[in-house]
């Protein structure tokens, strides 16, 4: 029996080691800073990144964030066009800038809006299509394949609202989506509709 | 066979990390664990400390990818830095974070007369190696160079000193057998870019130093599986080597014929080419190289700025010191702001890749403040520079650190 003791220790041993190894990551909940130009940087630069890259960096003078955002687009290949890079440098350079700790930028409220609100020019606007399509997975799922998802559930509408406010991960793949936190209830509600109407 | 139950195992770690808290508490008062926040000193050092998979409550730097840093007074619980406590600094979003060891696969190809597909138990066939190695970030203690520079921004905590276990890189290239015209080996890991456009992050070593020997596959760091987030199951090693080289989840290695001239080799990770890798603050340098092996650095970890003391009462000051591999000879203690050195007493050497722990006696004569400054030196005549030295990117930091404390 000592002989056989050391052996099955160690084959119990090897089978620990070789488990899969999966971990979970925390849901991400860093957003931009509310002020003009924040929608342009949530759409735009929230697609690789989180907002924390921006929150961390020194104070420093506008021709820094120029050269962030330009780097971001030459060497990362971000996906805005040269006709976005003033309103983002000027976000930033106001928000994270030389000048943030004295100027206090206005938050906006969200634009009244009711009825008639055109879901998928927001969804464009917002830089949802960064990550989604209508009928294909890219970087989250097809908006097609969520709404086959949760369409008869009798909580779809609260589900699709949660994971665009507050974003998430783990459900459709390892790459997490970011909380967008700057629409309102209206518009909240208007994109899940329309995502769960797509068929 | 029950010293290989699970349960076992976890409540060893339990009381091992519970032990640990309670020393770092009493070293450095509520400086780290009393709350959900830390500040590091400079402009925009707000952090958050959170918990991730297989770690213990780190400073987040980022939260997508993640980097976390590694509270300072974990480097005064010893001079191996424990695996949950470990750095973790990722480039690119589109991480894995579920691996299957049993059919994880790494490829070998490009320049070699066989190219090899080997998995973990085709590694671990080979002849085992062993290192004790500091991992450092290029931009640990970013935060501190002036004038600031973008980038992630760090105090003194993206470092670590870990055992790591697994294959020389040479024996793998051997088995596979270069040919002549190979220059460099490329490595790429399971980490990708969200978008296409992203360069991947792929990083190359020339092929002498590939197969000098040291550079390494490892498996295993401080006896226990990689944690996902430092690279499981399989990381580069490169000693002495900042930790751009330590390519982690190592899925492709590609021998070429032409030195690497992507993203990551010939525009990023990139200092003054002028022997020295810094160049007045400011200015951009005429002509860059891709940064090589550590600056050596000293530090003090178990007093931390602002701590008191008390006057006339003999403490012993405790910390570490490392170089690119060339190893410390010497570190030496200043109480009066840099006027007057002298000679710390050199702790147990675990090789030259390592951490060097040290130790020297402070007595406070007098009620006041104090300026505690630390250096060492290594066996070519490295030390540290009074003044601290700067470069575009901030890499390389390794001014003689200050500690103030106060004497009541």
């Amino acid at each position: 029996m000592k002989f056989l003791f050391l052996p099955l220790s160690l084959i119990l041993a090897v089978t620990a080691s070789g488990k899969p190894l999966k971990i979970t990551l925390p849901v991400e909940t860093a957003v931009y800073k509310a002020g003009p130009g924040a929608e342009l940087a949530n759409a735009q630069c929230m697609t690789c990144h989180s907002a924390d890259y921006a929150a961390m960096q020194p104070p420093k003078p506008r021709d820094f964030w120029k050269a962030e955002v330009e780097k971001m687009k030459g060497k990362y290949g971000a996906p805005y066009s040269t006709n976005d890079f003033d309103g983002l440098i000027g976000y930033f350079a106001n928000n994270y800038g030389t000048d943030t700790n004295v100027v206090v930028m206005p938050t906006i409220a969200p634009a009244p809006v009711a009825n008639g609100i055109n879901a998928k020019e927001l969804a464009i606007k917002s830089g949802c299509f960064n990550c989604h399509q209508i009928s294909s997975k890219l970087i989250g799922p097809a908006y097609k394949d969520v709404a086959a998802k949760y369409r008869n559930k009798s909580d779809a509408m609260a589900k699709v609202a949660h994971q665009i406010t507050h974003g998430g991960s783990g459900q459709w793949g390892p790459i997490p989506m970011p909380p967008f936190t700057q629409f309102s209830p209206a518009e909240v509600k208007a994109l899940g509709e329309w995502i769960l109407s797509l068929k | 066979m029950a010293k290989f139950f699970v349960p076992h195992l976890n409540r060893r770690k339990f009381l091992r990390s519970a032990g640990l808290l309670a020393a770092g508490l009493a070293s450095v008062p509520g400086k780290v664990f009393s709350g959900e926040k830390v500040t590091l000193p400079f402009a925009h050092g707000e952090r958050d400390l959170v918990k991730y998979p297989q770690k213990r409550p780190l400073i987040r730097l980022t939260t997508r990818p993640p980097q976390l840093e590694t509270p300072f007074s974990v480097f005064n619980e010893g001079v191996i830095t424990p695996n949950d406590a470990f750095f973790v600094r990722y480039h690119l979003a589109g991480i894995p974070t579920e691996i299957d060891p049993d059919t994880y696969q790494v490829k070998i190809g490009g320049s070699v007369n066989t190219p090899l597909t080997l998995s973990l138990a085709d590694l671990k066939k080979f002849e085992p190696t062993e290192v004790t190695a500091v991992l450092q970030c290029s931009g640990n203690s970013r935060g501190f160079v002036t004038p600031r520079v973008g980038g992630g921004q760090l105090a003194n905590g993206a470092m670590g000193n870990a055992k790591w276990k697994g294959v020389r890189l040479k024996d793998i290239l051997d088995k596979a057998g270069l040919k002549a015209t190979a220059k460099q080996v490329t490595f790429n890991g399971l980490d990708k870019p969200i978008l296409e456009a992203t360069p991947d992050f792929v990083k190359a070593l020339d092929v002498e130093q590939a197969r000098d020997g040291e550079v390494m596959l490892a498996y295993e760091m401080n006896g226990e599986a990689l944690p996902m987030l430092n690279g499981f199951p399989l990381r580069l090693i490169v000693p002495g080597y900042f930790g751009t080289y330590w390519v982690k989840h190592v899925s492709d290695i590609t021998v070429v014929d032409e030195a690497l001239a992507n993203f990551w080799m010939a525009t990023a990770y990139r200092i003054p080419d002028n022997g020295t890798g810094f160049c007045e603050a400011g200015t951009v340098p005429k002509a860059t190289t891709p940064i090589k092996r550590y600056t050596i650095r000293s530090f003090i970890t178990s007093l931390a700025d602002g701590d008191k003391v008390r006057t006339g009462q003999a403490i012993e000051l405790k910390g570490i010191a490392f170089d690119g591999g060339y190893g410390i000879t010497k570190v030496q203690i200043s109480d009066d702001g840099g006027k007057e050195w002298r000679d710390a007493t050199l702790g147990q050497n675990l090789g030259k890749y390592s951490f060097r722990p040290w130790t020297a006696q402070f007595t406070p004569a007098n009620d006041g403040n104090y300026e505690l400054k630390v250096r060492a030196t290594n066996t070519i005549g490295q030390t540290q520079p009074v003044e601290s030295l700067w470069n575009p990117s901030g890499y390389m930091r390794n001014t003689i650190e200050t500690t103030h404390v106060k004497a009541v």
